[in-house]
């Protein structure tokens, strides 16, 4: 086959190209189903949500592609909301609770990270205790309160137009992906991931500081939730302890939707963003037709089951 | 005949050999733990030490323990199953449902734990035909019976659950609770399997070694099966206690259970990554949990702090089991 | 040195005419392009201790895996009982009566030694149906007794001594009704009372008519226990004889036998400083006491046969695991290394053993296996250059590494160049000691002198290396110095000239030395 004919035919059937089609059905799928769907106004608002799983499925990619995995990320980001929330309600100008609300969902992530590598422990254990231990602190910390009264200009990161029509997260959204995609292409701690991911022994034996990086990704995501915390929050206008549960499903979700193998090795930020772009759609097309969340998630759910399954069985296929 | 003398260490006659063997168990921690505990509360709090209250504690326990245990076989033979608040759920409303429509016991039972059983086959055949991870399949599954139990219900909740269907929960024999005296009946039964059969040894064999497992011909995928299988009947049946003690079902009912279920489990002394544990871990971890989380109570520590808790203890149990294997100097 | 008065072997005479357990006829195995065994014959008598003798890569345990059922022999055929059987799986070869205790034992180290004796076979049932557990124990204790043995058979495997986990792999082939068992390496870990013990063991199992293969270097425990010795060389059967027709100087003859061909010739060089000094290095169960000295501009190789825990001193040296005693001095300097990075920064980098599973990144192209350990001296402010396509592309060509553009996935080389792109990442550091593991195992002779070349260079240039090889004639050719380990010991020193293939393969089996030393027999992890 010629190196034109071959070159095309990578580019059809490439993973993202698929998705890229799968995105496409879906949203005619979804604008049958409610005329709202594909206004421009909606468009952009499902982008608002969209965002702060974005931000934490970026994170999580690069966690997946080690071979671990973090399920205490929704968890953390109600820890890191109340943590802004309450103490800018306890006295601390807002700027500095934005602050520490990044940087309560960078330590959270740190902990992760340290307990993983110094104990030597299996991520999905750890990930499990510290899903329970930090939502319990949000919401013990907090009870069933909620704090709302945040000055007006707050509403900035969450509810903002640039150029009257552009929500101002999905800018911030677009430099996120840009800086992550960069870290993991062009950058040697993006080659290191890739290379624990795929073969952690050789890593340790061509100098690859393994527990580093290790440490790295975890505070890593650990940031990226805090921002999508600070975002989150902005957006709803209100902190409270139980925000963000079950959002590791649409993370997890996202990312092996997008291409990368559940057992690591391999996934692209390109693939995670289609997969987010999915799930997006798919609740937001969801919810205009008045699906409730809880039906949302049985979906998501079985798109989580199919998905890992058609990843493994291709990658099989292949081999 | 020669003799090789085994070494005097496993020869236990001296009660100090004893003692070390039983610090060697993998229930011991735990247990000690347990002991600590239920002196430090009753020294804290006069109303700990009653029959009542170890009564109300052995029942909020049931539901917890008789999951755990057959958790803890997943577990085990080196899988794991976080799916089974939603399984819970969703047996409740089978039972429910036919409970208000039928009556009777045995009826909602067989509905619970056949509901129970069909949702730990999907489990079971995902992981070993599908070869997805059960970490995968079973949070996929955790959210998807979650939806499954909306749509059946349609968002209401059922109530008005028969009495009769609601003895399990409620009735008590010689004045202890049904739901402790099942409890120890599934433990004494899992005791019996874990021991003295083939599928129960088997079990460690698979979770312990699973590449000798494969060498020794063992049937992998079926152990492991059946594991999953065993937590959906175990969870059908603590459906219908929970279902006779609630009198009712919310389409939230089980919500955060799997993770208890699993802290139980690991709380109490197996060891995640498999082949390490008994039943005996799974009971006392549940125990363990039920005896804390009663404790703060009484000591009037909020309940809002009950998640906190849960999760510095799993984080507690699997630092320390590390940690004393790096003491023992074990290289598994 | 004499072992024992009690040799143990199971009667050579009643041996002799009796049908074979199990025949391997004209076998010849392939994998890829290399031969690991050519028209070899073997067959095992009941009663009878058959040795299996031979270096490393000499073919042994290929040719028992094949009887073991792990893979078919691509010519001749397998007869057991006197029929021609095909395994599929080491299962069928227990069902047919032919169990394996490999060095690794294969054992469940949480369960029971009743529970480790029935896993996966039949047990005995009461009128209920569940496990009698009761019959178990007794059973399990009488194939122990069987043996000569009486343990607790209710204590967990992973408490019992390396000698008594052994005797229960072996109790649990007999459980399967076993009528060879095959042993490989079986006095590795024991003391010299515990080697006694299997001894008498293996006595017990000929008795009853079992037939045992001894795979083992040791020279002195083969000539007391076997009835005949089988030696191999190259993949190849070099003879069959009765144990008592040979002695040990013939044995190692016929091991390594070839006329030593000098492989390569070095160039004339000096020596420089003592670049690596290690005194007393010691780790637990890995290696005990080990001294040893590179100069720049000096090959150092390091000999012995597998286990002896010469990998394990080169990952010591490179910071994989901290040593428990002893010193390590690069220029004269006393380090600590704890990690590969601290070891790269002294200038040490290790080439390791396995080359797919520890020296490469199979999914990787060629290039970014090549610069993987120079990422953090190529890149600015962390990005990767356009110009480490260079860099690769030069290493390439200074190696002649052919089969792909070095922008493809490394996984399409062959063996020989994939040991290059290792070669390459190792040098791409600029190292001043080498540690080489086998760097031309599994490598066709052009490849491999292609290698040699680039050593010897590498030693004018100055470097340290140190060249860990199994192969003799290597060691031989390549080396100004050997130093020979064996169990964790070292056991020989040789300049150049001083060294023959028998000298050095009777320090690497703690045959008689000439040196008259103590062979101790304690092995490196007693307690």
């Amino acid at each position: 086959m010629s190196a034109a004919a071959a070159a095309l035919r990578r580019l059809t059937f490439s993973r993202e190209v698929v998705l890229l089609g799968v995105l496409i059905v879906l949203m005619i799928v979804m604008s049958l189903l409610s005329p709202l769907f594909f206004t421009v106004g909606n468009l952009l608002n499902t982008s608002r949500f969209f965002v702060e799983v974005g931000l934490m499925a970026l994170g999580m990619t690069l966690i997946i592609i080690t071979g671990g995995i973090d399920l205490s990320v929704g968890s953390n980001l109600g820890l890191s909301s109340v943590a802004l929330g309450f103490s800018f309600a306890a006295g601390l100008p807002l700027p500095l609770a934005i602050v520490f609300g990044l940087v309560v969902g960078t330590t959270a992530g740190l902990f992760n990270g340290l307990f993983i590598t110094l104990l030597n422990l299996h991520p999905l254990v750890v990930t499990l205790g510290t899903f329970a231990l930090f939502q319990g602190l949000a919401y013990g910390s907090t009870g069933a309160e909620a704090v709302s009264d945040f000055p007006d200009w707050f509403a900035y990161f969450g509810q903002a137009y640039l150029l009257n029509v552009v929500p101002g997260q999905l800018f911030i959204f677009v430099v996120a992906v840009a800086v992550v995609w960069a870290i993991l292409s062009r950058t040697r701690f993006g080659r290191y991931v890739y290379a624990i991911g795929n073969n952690e022994e050789a890593a340790r034996f061509s100098g690859v500081p393994i527990r580093k990086v290790k440490i790295a990704i975890y505070s890593g995501i650990g940031l990226l939730v805090g921002m999508a915390a600070v975002i989150y929050t902005s957006r709803v206008y209100t902190a409270r302890g139980d925000t963000g549960l079950g959002l590791e499903l649409d993370v997890i979700s996202a990312v092996v939707l997008g291409g990368a193998s559940i057992y690591g090795g391999s996934g692209t930020i390109a693939g995670t963003v289609l997969g987010v772009l999915i799930i997006a759609t798919l609740r937001n097309g969801l919810t205009l037709a008045g699906v409730p969340s809880t039906w949302q998630l049985f979906v998501l759910g079985v798109l989580l089951l199919v998905a890992v399954f058609l990843n493994e069985f291709f990658r099989r296929r292949e081999e | 005949m020669t003799e090789a003398r085994a070494p005097a260490e496993q020869r236990g006659t001296s009660s100090g050999d004893a003692f070390r063997r039983f610090m060697v168990r993998p229930e011991a921690p735990a247990l000690v733990f347990l002991a600590v505990l239920v002196v430090a509360f009753s020294l804290s709090s006069d109303k700990f030490l009653s029959g009542s209250n170890f009564e109300s504690i052995g029942i909020s326990v049931a539901v917890l323990g008789i999951i755990a245990l057959a958790v803890n076989q997943v577990i085990l033979c080196g899988e794991i199953d976080i799916s089974t608040g939603s399984m819970m759920g969703l047996c409740a409303v089978a039972a429910g449902a036919v409970a208000l429509s039928t009556g009777g016991l045995i009826l909602p039972l067989l509905a619970g734990v056949a509901v129970g059983a069909l949702c730990g086959a999907i489990n079971g055949v995902l992981v070993t035909a599908g070869r997805i991870p059960s970490i995968i399949v079973t949070l996929g599954m955790l959210y998807a019976l979650r939806g499954v139990i909306l749509l059946v219900t349609g968002g209401t909740w059922i109530t008005g659950v028969p009495e009769e269907a609601r003895v399990l929960g409620t009735g008590t024999v010689l004045g202890v609770g049904f739901p402790v005296i099942i409890l120890f009946a599934l433990f004494l039964v899992m005791e019996l399997v874990s021991r003295h059969s083939t599928w129960g040894r088997n079990v460690f064999a698979v979770g312990g070694n699973r590449r000798a497992a494969r060498l020794a011909g063992l049937p992998i995928d079926r152990t492991r099966f059946l594991a999953f299988v065993l937590v959906g009947v175990f969870v059908g049946i603590a459906s219908i206690i929970y279902l006779g003690r609630a009198g009712s079902v919310q389409t939230n009912t089980g919500t955060g259970l799997e993770l208890q279920v699993v802290a139980a489990v690991v709380i109490g002394g197996t060891s995640i990554s498999g082949g390490r544990g008994s039943s005996l871990a799974a009971l006392t971890g549940a125990v363990l949990i039920g005896v804390i989380l009663n404790g703060l109570i009484l000591l009037g520590v909020p309940g809002i702090w009950q998640q906190a808790v849960l999760g510095a203890l799993i984080l507690l149990a699997v630092a320390t089991d590390v940690l004393r294997r790096r003491f023992v100097g074990d290289k598994t | 040195m004499s072992l024992s008065d009690d040799p143990g072997a199971g009667g050579a005479a009643t041996v002799a005419e009796a049908p074979a357990i199990f025949h391997l006829r004209n076998v010849t195995k392939h994998f890829g392009g290399v031969t690991a065994v050519e028209d070899v014959e073997f067959d095992l008598r009941p009663g009878e201790v058959h040795a299996l003798v031979g270096e490393n890569g000499a073919g042994k345990s290929t040719l028992m895996k094949m009887v073991h059922g792990l893979y078919p022999p691509d010519e001749g055929t397998l007869e057991v009982g006197g029929e021609a059987v095909e395994f599929s799986s080491p299962r069928d070869a227990e069902v047919a009566g032919i169990a394996m205790i490999p060095q690794e034992l294969d054992l469940f180290p949480e369960l029971s030694v009743t529970e480790n004796l029935f896993v996966g076979r039949h047990r005995p049932r009461t009128r209920w149906g569940t496990l009698d557990r009761t019959a178990m124990r007794s059973e399990a204790r009488e194939r122990l007794r069987s043996l000569g043995v009486d343990l607790d058979v209710t204590s967990t495997v992973k408490r019992l001594s390396a000698a008594n986990q052994q005797i229960v792999a072996i109790a649990r082939a007999l459980v399967g009704e076993a009528k060879a068992v095959v042993m490989d390496e079986p006095t590795a870990s024991l003391t010299e009372r515990e080697v006694q013990q299997l001894f008498r063991i293996i006595s017990e199992l000929t008795s009853s008519g079992v037939g045992v293969v001894y795979i083992s270097h040791r020279l002195d425990e083969i000539f007391a226990i076997s009835d005949r010795i089988t030696v191999l060389r190259d993949g190849h059967h070099i003879t069959t004889a009765l144990a008592e027709e040979l002695d040990a100087e013939e044995l190692v003859r016929l091991m390594v036998g070839r006329p030593l061909n000098e492989l390569f010739t070095r160039s004339p060089h000096s020596s420089g400083e003592v670049a690596l000094e290690v005194r007393g290095l010691s780790r637990a169960g890995e290696f005990e006491d080990v001294d040893l000295a590179v100069r720049r501009g000096e090959i150092v190789g390091l000999s012995g046969l597998v286990g002896a825990g010469r990998s394990e001193v080169a990952q010591c040296i490179f910071g994989i695991h901290p040593p428990e005693d002893g010193e390590i001095r690069v220029d004269g300097e006393d380090v600590r290394i704890h990690s590969p990075q601290a070891a790269m920064e002294r200038g040490i980098f290790y080439v390791p053993e396995e080359r797919r599973s520890q020296g490469l990144i199979l999914p990787f192209s060629i290039k970014n296996n090549i610069t993987l350990s120079i990422l953090d001296r190529i890149s600015r402010f962390g990005f990767v250059p356009r110009a480490e396509r260079q860099t690769a592309d030069r290493f390439a060509k200074d190696l002649s590494i052919r089969g792909a553009k070095v922008s493809e996935p490394v996984s399409r080389l062959s063996g020989g160049n994939q040991q290059k792109v290792v070669l390459a990442k190792s040098l791409a550091r600029e190292p001043s000691i080498l540690l080489l593991d086998e760097p031309t195992r599994g490598i066709d002779v052009g490849a491999k002198s292609e290698i040699y070349r680039l050593i010897d260079d590498l030693a004018k240039e100055g470097k340290a290396i140190l060249l860990i090889s199994s192969e003799l004639e290597e060691v031989l050719s390549m080396s100004d110095r050997i130093v020979v380990m064996r169990e964790g010991r070292v056991t020989g020193e040789f300049k150049r000239g001083e060294a023959t293939q028998e000298n050095v393969m009777t320090a690497a089996t703690g045959g008689r030395d000439s040196s008259g030393s103590d062979n101790s027999r304690e092995g490196v992890g007693d307690d």
